[in-house]
């Protein structure tokens, strides 16, 4: 129902991550913020990891094929149809002709454009989602580009009864992050003051990042030994530190197994913020253990609950 | 293996296990248990993801310290031995005449020598069908480039020391590559996506071009 006018930096489509297959390798994938999926896809009636379009910084142009409902949620500047402006975190009725302009990201990185109804994307071990590095899943397992055409089996006509997300639940984003870890397996590779750097200092976003990592640019971290480490599984969210000292922070697309100390984890709750880093954002850890951690994700989802339903974030 | 091998982070957990084959044998048993969202294993260790909102660190270190401490029959390859055919030729493979220079051996001794080792398929990792290698031959060390490749071809075979790799996929890579196979190692349409599986024997088969060309041809029809 959409045709991709400006697709802009890289333009996915992203829905639940791939479950249960990481010991063949296969990433997670999926929307980089779990929730500004959900919150786009609650506004236009569908399932809350629906598949949906996922909008990197830039901005992005499509034109309308099909009449149907349309939301937008994430860091986007701004929403016009046809030069009008329209609210992000609304469900907007749109028609065939209309074109949809999503502003360049001025804090934050992705955005989330949900379409009523079911995307149509290929199909593998359960999921949907985009994996870049394979060229599975999404749309032809690649980036979109102009003048492809994203269809869409109808989806109700009518919006949702509430069509704006409850002003509580606007994630605020900025380029300043503060991503709760836990300390992870290889932490006492590092020398005692290197932990407490880690925890203490902040870390800047380096040029290196995208949906697979990111380079995190402050203080050195000193290891104690340099001593080889065997290959073991991270997941996204996962902080490595190789033998240089510049760690990077895991993202959606990261491989299954690394062979760099693993030396923090982002909570559960806070993961979907990694979705909104940029080159830039300036990131401060802090230190959580992980029975707090385990709270402060079900009091999240429990906060979530009475606008998306039962949800859970990844 | 004590309940302080295993390192909780707020969904997943990892325990260090003495040995590959306890890293098989662990593999098998916990995956059985349908369990864990995820259940992966590293060279030495093991890691299982779970559902934060019903499960409490806790509650996953009780539950996989009881599975771990079931007792397990060593592990027993689980799929038929593989062989894989590879073509050497020069031009998949940009690092064959340097590795067999380090080695003090000629290109045609290189290939015998690879061809001739018996490999186990240690882990998948790194990208979808990815397989890790090891063979018992010693080998004198050389490391990974020093400069990664940016654009390695699905299918390449790459080599350090006595650990081999097999690239699914085109990819970034780091491994020296010493030769290339046509068949496929990821094919998500299948029941069974990736080819090889971690406790897997595997050799390869010298083949040549015109035969690779072939084989190639047949995986894309």
């Amino acid at each position: 129902m959409l045709t991709v006018v400006k697709p802009g930096l890289q333009t996915t489509l992203q829905g639940a991550p791939f479950s249960g297959h990481r010991y063949l390798g296969m990433p997670a994938a999926g929307a980089a913020d779990c929730l500004s999926l959900a919150l786009a896809n609650r506004l236009v009636g569908n399932m809350r990891h629906a598949t949906a379009v996922e909008i990197t910084l830039d901005e992005a142009k499509f034109t309308v094929e099909r009449p149907g409902i349309l939301a937008l949620t994430g860091a986007a500047g701004f929403l016009r149809v046809d030069g009008r402006n329209r609210s992000l975190h609304e469900g907007v009725s749109v028609k065939p002709g209309n074109q949809i302009h999503i502003g360049p990201a001025t804090q934050g990185c992705r955005s989330y454009l949900a379409v009523a109804g079911r995307i149509e994307a290929r199909s593998l071990l359960g999921g949907q989602s985009t994996y870049l590095g394979g060229g599975l899943g999404g749309f032809q397992g690649r980036a979109l580009r102009a003048r492809d055409r994203i269809k869409s089996t109808n989806g109700s006509s009518s919006p949702p009864a509430q069509r704006e997300t409850p002003e509580t639940l606007h994630p605020k984003i900025s380029n300043n992050f503060i991503l709760r870890i836990n300390t992870g397996p290889e932490i006492s590779i590092l020398t005692p003051s290197s932990q407490t750097i880690l925890f203490e200092k902040t870390y800047q976003v380096g040029a290196r990042t995208n949906r697979m990592g990111s380079s995190l640019k402050g203080p050195t971290l000193e290891q104690q030994c340099l001593a080889q480490m065997n290959s073991a599984a991270v997941f996204p969210g996962t902080v490595q530190c190789p033998p240089d000292g510049e760690p990077f922070l895991l993202g959606p697309d990261a491989q299954t197994t690394g062979g760099y100390p693993r030396i923090a984890q982002v909570i559960r709750a806070d993961r979907h913020l990694i979705g909104q880093i940029r080159t830039g954002s300036v990131i401060q850890f802090v230190k959580v253990s992980n029975e707090r951690a385990t709270e402060i994700y079900r009091k999240k989802l429990s906060l979530l609950t009475p606008w998306l339903g039962a949800v859970s974030l990844w | 293996m004590t309940i302080a091998d295993i390192h909780a982070c707020d969904d997943w957990l990892s325990c260090r296990l003495e040995s590959l084959d306890a890293v098989h044998a662990a593999s098998a048993v916990i995956r059985s248990q349908k369990t864990w969202q995820e259940v992966v294993p590293g060279l030495d260790s093991i890691a299982v993801q779970f559902d934060p909102a019903q499960t409490t660190p806790k509650q996953a270190i009780d539950l996989l310290h009881k599975q771990l401490l079931r007792p397990t029959a060593a592990a027993e390859a689980q799929t038929d031995p593989i062989t894989i055919p590879v073509c050497y030729d020069e031009i998949f493979a940009p690092d064959r005449d340097w590795i067999a220079g380090k080695m003090g051996i000629s290109t045609e001794a290189l290939m015998e020598w690879h061809s001739s080792l018996q490999f186990t398929v240690t882990m998948l990792g790194f990208m979808p069908g990815f397989a890790y290698l090891q063979c018992c031959d010693d080998i004198v060390e050389f490391g990974r480039l020093s400069k990664p490749r940016q654009n390695i071809a699905a299918g390449s075979i790459g080599i350090i020391g006595d650990q081999s790799c097999i690239y699914s996929f085109n990819s970034p890579g780091g491994w020296p590559i010493i030769g290339r196979t046509p068949i496929q190692l990821f094919d998500p349409g299948k029941d069974q996506p990736a080819l090889l599986s971690a406790n897997q024997l595997l050799s390869f088969r010298p083949i040549s071009r015109v035969e690779f060309d072939n084989l190639a041809g047949k995986q894309g029809e």
